[in-house]
Parts: C-alpha cells; structure tokens; sequence
C-alpha cells in the first residue's frame, strides 16, 4: 500500500507503567487534545468498590468532564474508553471487550457502546483503566499509547486516508515495528464526520489472514464526536498477553472456570447455534419465522424471501478460519468475507476484506428496507464501516425515510431524484455514499430519525403525528432490529433502556413471546430489573455477553429459572473472584450493577432527560399503526380485543380497532412503567429515590444536589 | 437411524420434528431444532419431516441479543 502521509509529533508524555494489580492498572490516562495536555489520575478503592471498571469508570470521568448544559460537539464533551478487570484475559471466552461512552450527537444524553478488538485490553496492559479525551483540535491527530516503551504521544497528521479500512491498515503498519499483533487501531471514518450516527471501528490483527479487522462501537454516534474532535486515530501498542499480565488474585481458580466454559463452548457450539461458524446470522430466519424480523421499516415481522439472506447462505460467503475478536475466545464468532467486490463506491472492482455481517446488519441493512439480496447487504456493511456508519442507525433511519416516500410524505424533489423506496438496493447504497460525502438527501438521513422527522414536518410540511408513530426511535436513538409489538416485555427491554432502544440491555423477546417464561406482570417487571443488570455487569468487567446465555448447558433446561443460565452466572462470580480478589457470588454481581445503572439514570438526569416521558416509544413498538399492519396480525388482534379487553367487535372496522387496540395497548406499557420503576427503586416519575441512592453507595453530594432539585430529599 | 443431539434414536417413515419432541417428552423447552444445516421453528415442527440418516440438534434456547 503506497500512500503519501505526514506525522508529526506535537506532544511526547513518558510515564513509567504499573504493574497490573488483580486486573487493575489503578489509574486513568487524560488527554485534553486542544491544549495540548496528558495527564495522569489516580483511581481509588471507593472508585472500584462503586463504579467497578469499564462503563462504570467510563461514567464516573464523564459525569466530572461534562456540564448539564454540555453539547455533544462541545471541547468539554469527553470519550471515555474503558475495558474492565476481568478485561485482557486470553483463557476466558469473551473477554476483550471495550466500553465506549460520551454525550451522544443522537440523543443528547450519555451513550455507551461496547466492542470487540484488542484496544481496551491493551490500553490497560500499557498502564490505564480508562482513557478519557476531551477537547477538540484544528488539525488532525493521532493519539498513541505505547504501553512498551512507556509513552503517550500526539501526532500531527496529513495526507492519510479518510475511511476507516485503508487507515486502519496504514496505521497498524505504522507503528507495528515489524509486529502488527502489537496495534490496535481505533478509528472513524467520512460518514460519521457528516452524520450524527458515526461508529467506531476498533482493530485486532488477524495472524492467518494477514490483516488488520475490526469491530464496531456502533451506538449513539460516538464516531461523529471522535471526527468532530479531528481525532483520525487513537493507536495502543502492546507486546505478547498471557493469562498473568493481568495478574490475577489467584491464577489456578482462573485457569479452573476458564477451561470448564471454554470446553463446555468448544463442545456445545457445534450443537446449537454453530456461532464459530456462522456467527450470529441463524437469527434471520429464526426470527422471521416467530414473526419477529424487522421488515419495511418494522411493519411486519415475516417476508417469505429472508430465507435469502439468513444462516444457510452466509455459511457459504463467510471466509472459514478461527474469528475471535479477543485471543482465545472460543465463541468467535467475528466472521467476515473475503475477495468481495462492491458494485458501487470507491472501492468499485476492487477486492476487499468485510467484517461481518451480523444478524443487526442483515436486518437493518436488509429486511427492514425490504431487501433481501445477501451480496448488496455485505456492500452496505463494508460501506458502512470503512466511512465509520452504524449500520443499525443507519439501517432504521434510511427505512423510515423509505416508508416516508412510499406514504408521499416526502418525494422526489426532496431526495433529488432518488427514488426511495423499500426494495431500492442502489438507493440504499447512494443514501450510505452521500453520508459519507455529506451531500444530497443522505445527509439529511445521516441526522437520525429524530431529526428527520423535524426536518420532514418543518421543511416539506409532512404531517408530525404520523411521523412520531412510524419512526422508530425512542429517546433520539434509532431501535435496533427487532419487532416489539407483540411483547410487552420487549417493548420495556426497548423503552426502559437507558441509552435508547437497544437490545444489549433487555432482550427478552424470544423468552417472553414463544417460551412464555414471564406471564404476569410482575415477572416481567422482575426480568426488566434483573436482565439489564446482569447485562450491565459484563460491560464493568470488560466481558461479552455472548458466553452467558447463547451457549447453554445441556441440562439448564431442567434448572428452576432456565433463562439466567444460573451455572453461568455462578461461574462468572468465581471468574470475578479469582481476578480481583474480591469474594463474590451472583446476587452482589446484580448489586454490584445496580449501582452503575442507577448513576446512569441519575447522569440522564442532569442532562436534562432520565424521567417518565422520556421512557416514551413510538406507538408502532407498541401495536400496528396502519391498517395493512393490523389486517397482516387480523386474528391476533381481533382475539386480544375479544378475548383479553372484552369489546364486541362485531361490525367494526380496521381504523376503530386499532384505535381501541392502541388504548389498550398504550395503557399497559403506562403500568409497565410503573411496575419497573417500583420493582428498581425509582419514583413514579422514574427518578431513583434517596434511598436507592444510599442503598448503593452513590450518594454523592453533587448527586443529592441534582435530585434535591427534582424533589427527591 | 438417526441421531439426536450425538445419540443415536430408531427412524421412521414420515416422522416429524413434533413426533420427535413428544417421544422426548419435553417438548414445550424446544423452539428451534437444528437438522443438518437447516434450522427448523416451532410454528413448522409439525409440518417438517426428519429424513433417515440425518443429524439433528435440539436448540435449548435462543438467548439473541
């Protein structure tokens, strides 16, 4: 690869790097790009009691770095990147992940996303729990942490490439010293420069294939923060990891559970969901049978041509070899294509390599915008990536701006000629090229969902109330790619999430619909407390959530509660004890969790959100909006308003039943508030109360203050 | 013969991945099974007949997410 590039070093800060202490660096690394400033903070035994690592460090820097009235584009607006403890140890499965968090361009509010990649692991073997960067500069940079010969350094650049596939591998070249399994690159791309919903792309070198890959913090538009900072790249560079460098409290334990999941992995995968081999794309056809994939903009949950675009295809486009994203885990299930050529673009008839797809992607890129071509689906994947582009807001977004154009909402003159409409593969493709281009209708897209309905009614006089139903986003972030009309459950997992609709805190669809393990509300009041706060645990401790519950054991089906995988859980409260030390058994996991959560909440609150309304979902996550929708589900709908709310329906016609279903249905999702809200601690208004606060130790004065000015005292 | 999840189980002619289930007796823990490449969901266990010689995995759980 020849490219003609500068760098110049503006700032070298030597530092002597710890020892690792029971999965702990104890201390965060500080950069304030605009003056320039690196600096070193101490991370204390309350810091670790409270926050844990990871997201919770991650917050802790946040809430400090950031006013209330902080905009996501401000110098003070701060990303954090953390791993976690247990974060970098190679021996057990899914154990190199990365907490992103900042105040998201989407939602106003914090965000978080979590990755794959070697970065967060090698960020901490090099000396730091947590990296926190703020500030914003006019020429592009590159950060470097270089955890082998003890320095941080920020160059000036030019002349290197915008998209994030040929930098990546530029720069791993780079600064690899002959050994590219040393770097891990984290990077954006054009897209999120033009856009609010930039993701980051976080490296690992894959040795067999002989090039850099990588895994997206996707959400929220962390990657639009990083460009608007001018930040190209941050590097971490770190030498050879073992199961000591993370020196763990007691090694032999370790090594005891981490061998009984990876075997237990290595010998179930293959009989279950085959995840080494075909990833998370068995999801496609399975939810597309349960009436559950995402189809037109979410409108129907079925469409006889997904089978096109589901595991027994992508079996045979995925390259074959070893696909983890940290070393050693046994899930890997990062698979990729190899030699693919797009049709379009700037890399037009050229070979390149893809991450991915995944089941989101297939979905969001796919199904929902009624395409069901599987190459076309890798071209948008590859696209989005390399210009540093969610794939599931963008997926959302550009499906909604669709539904828009086939409704006459909008029309060809507001999309230049674009006739975008569901099915349109090239039109899908050239809204994801003007996001990267910041030009043509794309660029409006490229804001959201929100945004575009504001857009869509100020500008083209196009009807709000409609809009407001049929645009997938809740709290400004686009929901990811699953049907929640038909799961109340679901629907809470969606709207009760902190950051916005996305199911890496509650996903009970599938335990709620077809395997009916919550029927009364109090359960699913109990599942939409205990699931987030399980999940929220793995992204403290450095952890994928993958190992828990997508692998199960054979005989959990006979267990007392089938859903929490509880052998699991008991071996991820012996993993946490021999790394930090610290005696734990799976309830203090939950509290250990809840602490966080709750101090996420409570930061929504400062930042001007984090009540009752903004718990609010689009009424089509609820019920069907239009008449086509209600007529596809006819029988469903008929029987809950017969049998469920006790209404004659005799001679009624599709409008009045769905605005009676829609009462109904909107008045439940009102008590499932209220349920959750009682069942986690909080106010009627969804405000953590004082003795929640105190409960979990995170009755900060500054905290107190913001909640006394809400009225809680 | 056929095998289930590795064990070896009788065939025959016309059985469906429902027969299946209810000669396992615990049926109601199953959504999805797995034979050979192809996944199978409950609303086709019915419908869906096992061929003779064919592999299948009973799928405990779909976790997602």
């Amino acid at each position: 690869m020849i490219m003609e590039y500068k760098m110049e070093t503006i700032k070298t800060f030597n530092y002597d790097r710890p020892i690792i202490e029971k999965g702990y660096a104890n201390q965060t690394l500080f950069i304030d790009i605009s003056v320039p400033d690196i600096s070193i903070k101490p991370v204390d035994e309350k810091m670790k009691d409270v926050f844990i690592g990871g997201k919770g460090f991650d917050l802790w820097l946040l809430w400090h770095a950031v006013k209330s009235t902080t905009k996501w584009a401000d110098p003070d607006n701060a990303i954090c990147i953390s791993s976690g403890p247990m974060g970098g140890t190679p021996l057990y499965p899914g154990s190199g992940k990365s907490i992103v968090t900042t105040i998201s361009p989407l939602t106003g509010s914090v965000i978080d996303s979590n990755v794959g990649g070697y970065f967060g692991p090698y960020l901490k073997f090099s000396g730091f729990d947590t990296l926190e960067v703020k500030g914003k500069t006019e020429k592009d940079i590159v950060i470097l942490i270089d955890g082998i010969d003890e320095k941080v350094q920020i160059l000036e650049t030019s002349g290197l490439p915008d998209d994030s596939y040929d930098l990546s591998a530029i720069l791993t070249e780079h600064f690899a010293q002959g050994k590219p399994r040393h770097i891990s690159v984290v990077s954006t791309g054009p897209g999120a420069k033009n856009t609010r919903m930039g993701c980051l792309n976080f490296t690992w070198y894959d040795l067999k294939r002989k090039r850099a890959r990588y895994k997206q913090a996707g959400r929220g538009g962390i990657g639009s923060v990083f460009a608007d900072k001018r930040i190209k790249a941050i590097v971490a560079r770190w030498d050879t990891v073992k199961v000591d460098t993370n020196n763990p409290a007691d090694g032999n334990a370790l090594k005891a559970v981490g061998r009984k999941h990876s075997k237990e992995i290595a010998e179930l995968d293959p009989k279950q969901n085959e995840m080494a081999t075909i990833g998370t794309t068995h999801l496609v056809t399975i939810m597309n049978d349960f009436d559950l994939l995402p189809t037109y903009n979410f409108q129907y949950g079925t469409h006889p041509e997904a089978v096109n675009v589901g595991q027994e295809v992508y079996r045979r486009i995925f390259d074959t070899g070893y696909d983890g994203c940290w070393m050693g885990c046994t899930v890997a299930c990062s698979h990729g294509v190899k030699d693919f050529v797009p049709l379009t673009g700037p890399y037009k008839g050229t070979k390149v390599f893809v991450d991915g797809p995944e089941y989101e992607t297939i979905a969001g890129c796919g199904s929902n915008l009624g395409i069901f071509d599987p190459h076309m689906i890798v071209e948008m994947n590859f696209y989005c990536d390399a210009y540093g582009l969610d794939t599931i807001s963008v997926g959302t977004s550009i499906a909604f701006a669709m539904e828009c154009f086939e409704m006459g909402l909008i029309d060809e003159t507001h999309t230049r000629g674009i006739h975008l409409s569901f099915g349109n593969r090239l039109a899908a493709l050239e809204m994801v090229h003007q996001m990267a281009e910041g030009d043509g209708f794309g660029l409006i897209v490229g804001q959201g969902v929100r945004q575009m309905k504001s857009i869509f009614a100020k500008d083209y006089k196009a009807d709000p109330h409609i809009m407001q139903d049929i645009g997938m986003e809740a709290k400004g972030l686009e929901f990811s790619e699953y049907m929640t009309k038909e799961s109340l459950a679901q629907q809470g997992g969606y709207g009760l999430a902190l950051k916005g609709p996305q199911h890496d805190e509650a996903w009970l669809i599938f335990l709620d619909m077809v395997h009916n393990f919550m029927p009364t509300f109090e359960q699913k009041a109990e599942a939409l407390h205990w699931f987030p706060m399980f999940r929220t645990w793995f992204g403290l401790c450095g952890l994928c959530k993958l190992p828990w519950n997508d692998i199960i054991p054979e005989d959990n089906k006979d267990t007392r509660e089938p859903a929490k995988v509880m052998k699991h859980v008991e071996w991820y409260a012996e993993y946490y004890t021999a790394v930090t030390g610290k005696k734990t058994k799976p309830d203090e996991i939950i509290r250990m969790s809840e602490g966080v959560y709750n101090f996420q909440r409570i930061f929504n609150l400062k930042m001007g959100f984090g009540q009752r309304d903004h718990d609010d979902i689009p009424y089509r996550a609820m019920g069907p909006v239009k008449p086509v929708e209600y007529e596809s589900r006819r029988d469903r709908y008929d029987k809950e308003l017969v049998e469920k709310h006790h209404v004659d329906i005799t001679g009624m016609d599709t409008e009045e039943k769905i605005r009676l279903l829609r009462k109904f249905r909107e008045a439940l999702y009102e008590e499932l508030k209220d349920a959750v809200y009682k069942r986690r601690g909080w106010t009627a208004n969804g405000i953590p109360t004082l003795e929640t606060v105190r409960r979990l130790g995170i009755d900060f004065p500054d905290v107190l203050e913001l909640l006394k000015a809400h009225g809680i005292e | 013969m056929f095998r289930v999840n590795g064990k070896q189980r009788s065939w025959y002619e016309g059985m469906t991945v429902a027969d299946l289930l209810r000669d396992i007796g615990d049926s109601h823990h199953y959504a999805v099974v797995r034979i050979n490449d192809k996944h199978v969901s409950m609303p086709y266990f019915e419908k869906t007949r096992i061929p003779d010689n064919s592999e299948v995995f009973l799928i405990p759980l779909i976790a997602g997410g």
